[in-house]
């Protein structure tokens, strides 16, 4: 106690990129530090390679596809994907924001930073970092499992094909996109439970709930959402009816940019 | 420097903070004292920008908390131990913290060090006790050696070598010439520690005062006496121009005459004394008085006359 001394406050004020870097060290240190968060990633990627490879040896076993429908050789990669990943990933998402709630550690971290939308910003700009590696990562693994499986049977899809760069990678980007938006509901929301909820309610169950429309209805509805948007950005042959694969991607960035929004209005609004 | 101008803060028709107006100077341990739920928290909560006022400005350093940037090397704040992720280490903790505000990291193991933590600076916070916890959030405070310091009852449910090691840094950062702001509802503590006093009640001010003189304004000083025959001494003292007043036990307490005026008062007239004990106004006392009389959600809690320490 005896060494501590009042700092002159003759320090030039940090630039803003200064902050905006502090603010990302901040976060990045926070995420890195909690041995859950990897033993939860890792346990997603367990188990999306495990359901890619039982999807592709059934793909590889049964007769060949109808023509034209959602399932092709390619978007077969991913819907192992979709859900082991996109699903704890996303938790582990709304979980930036509401464990910080739940614990009251918020104070801390808005002591610290009180622009909160700076916190908001650097969650994110850390979130939709480890997101897209993750994503492309396990994006691309899918691909090249599933299509060495499939090419044994001459079904395989090549990446040297038009497209399908672009569609993997577009596989890749949906991770992040779905993490985005369950970081903003985890700000809005603050409670776990239903921070959670309604990440799954966004991602999958509005989907869910068109399927079971009558058609026109369906895809008009249903086209908006962000499933039906990812079906068709990583589709070689978008269907008719939804929107085509450059809209269905600016489906997929509004989501989560709503979200963000969202939380960045309400988020100064509220006391913490 | 800490200032609150006409601070005030509702939560529906619930007034937590009521236009409270108050400095707190550098160089001091400045205790903030109030029942529970008198509105302690609910002022450092929006001294520290996290609860915004329904009117009336807070301002440390002359600025805003939302102003400073980097304020962790301005204004270092205690509010709850408990306020951390369990999977975290104490070294990451303050080391995000640190990060956050431009702090070498070297000042954190140097903050680890100086609350004791070094040792345990690799384990998970999960498996702290409170008292770990605690002197965490002091190294928290201290990480950016910022010239404001507040702490939100820092003392709760430390054992008797924690309490006094908070003491001591309390006074040490006050030595240093900074602005120190205490909250707590243990007079006793704050007597030991504080060298000025703010006491608020329901949100309002009711003290601001060096310690020493709060206790001497605001709290009586008397002497109980026992006596088998009560009733007769009790004609004498008031003869004497003493100011008595009979106790719920049938002892006397007697302002106006000191002790040994009473036992000499006594002997002449040769009435037994059996206990003779000159009551020194308390921090208690004084704290118990002031709360008592200026809430009524004081009077609805401790019906009657308080108890007195002694």
């Amino acid at each position: 106690m005896t060494t501590v001394r009042i700092r002159a406050d003759g320090e030039p004020v940090p630039s803003l990129a200064a902050r905006a870097r502090d603010v990302i060290a901040f976060e990045w240190t926070k995420l890195r530090s909690v041995r859950s968060n990897y033993v939860t990633v890792l346990i997603a990627a367990v188990a999306t390679i495990g359901t890619t490879l039982i999807v592709a040896h059934a793909l590889a076993s049964t007769p060949a596809l109808p023509p034209g429908g959602p399932v092709t050789a390619l978007t077969a990669s991913f819907l192992g994907y979709a859900e082991y990943a996109v699903l704890p990933v996303s938790v582990l998402a709304v979980l930036q924001f509401t464990s910080e709630y739940t614990t009251g550690l918020i104070r801390t971290t808005f002591a610290a930073v009180p622009r909160r939308r700076a916190v908001l910003a650097g969650k994110a700009a850390v979130c939709a970092a480890a997101a897209l590696i993750v994503g492309e990562v396990l994006a691309f693994t899918c691909f090249f499992l599933t299509q060495a499986i499939l090419s044994g049977r001459h079904r395989g899809v090549s990446l040297a094909s038009p497209g399908v760069p672009g569609a993997v990678l577009a596989a890749g980007f949906v991770l992040c996109a779905c993490t985005l938006t369950a970081l903003g509901l985890g700000a809005i929301i603050r409670h776990t439970a239903g921070a959670i909820a309604a990440t799954i309610a966004a991602i999958y169950l509005v989907a869910a709930l068109c399927l079971a429309l009558p058609s026109p209805w369906k895809e008009d509805i249903g086209r908006f959402t962000m499933p039906f948007a990812a079906t068709q950005v990583v589709a070689l042959h978008p269907q008719a009816g939804l929107l085509p694969p450059a809209a269905s991607m600016l489906v997929l960035i509004a989501w989560p940019a709503v979200a963000l929004l969202a939380a960045g209005t309400v988020i100064t609004r509220r006391d913490a | 420097m800490i200032e609150l101008n006409r601070l005030t803060k509702r939560f529906g028709p619930v007034t937590a903070v009521d236009d409270l107006t108050v400095t707190v100077r550098p160089g001091r341990v400045t205790g903030f004292l109030g029942p529970n739920g008198a509105g302690k928290t609910t002022t450092m909560r929006i001294i520290l920008g996290l609860a915004a006022p329904t009117s009336g400005t807070a301002l440390v350093g002359g600025r805003r908390y939302q102003q400073i940037i980097r304020p962790l090397r301005q204004v270092g704040s205690l509010l709850d131990a408990t306020a951390m992720h369990g999977g975290r280490t104490a070294y990451d903790h303050l080391l995000s913290l640190a990060l956050s505000n431009g702090i070498p990291r070297s000042r954190v193991t140097q903050v680890l060090e100086l609350t004791g933590l070094g040792h345990v600076a690799a384990k998970r916070v999960r498996g702290y006790s409170l008292g770990m916890k605690q002197r965490l959030g002091i190294a928290v405070a201290l990480l950016g050696e910022p010239p404001v310091l507040m702490f939100d009852e820092p003392v709760n449910g430390l054992d008797p070598d924690g309490v006094r090691w908070i003491r001591e840094v309390l006074r040490q950062l006050a030595a240093d010439g900074r602005t120190v702001l205490v909250s707590s509802h243990l007079m006793s503590e704050m007597a030991l520690t504080a060298d000025h006093l703010i006491v608020i009640g329901r949100g309002r001010l009711l003290a601001d005062a060096p310690t020493d003189s709060f206790t001497k304004s605001s709290a009586r000083a008397d002497v109980l006496v026992r006596a088998p025959r009560a009733g007769e001494l009790a004609a004498l003292l008031a003869a004497r121009g003493a100011a008595v007043t009979v106790e719920d036990d049938g002892a006397l307490a007697v302002t106006g005459l000191d002790a040994p005026a009473i036992a000499d008062l006594a002997a002449a007239h040769g009435v037994a004394v059996h206990e003779l004990t000159p009551r020194r106004p308390s921090l208690e006392q004084a704290y118990l008085d002031l709360t008592a009389t200026s809430t009524d959600y004081r009077a609805a809690t401790l019906a009657g006359k308080p108890q007195a320490g002694r």
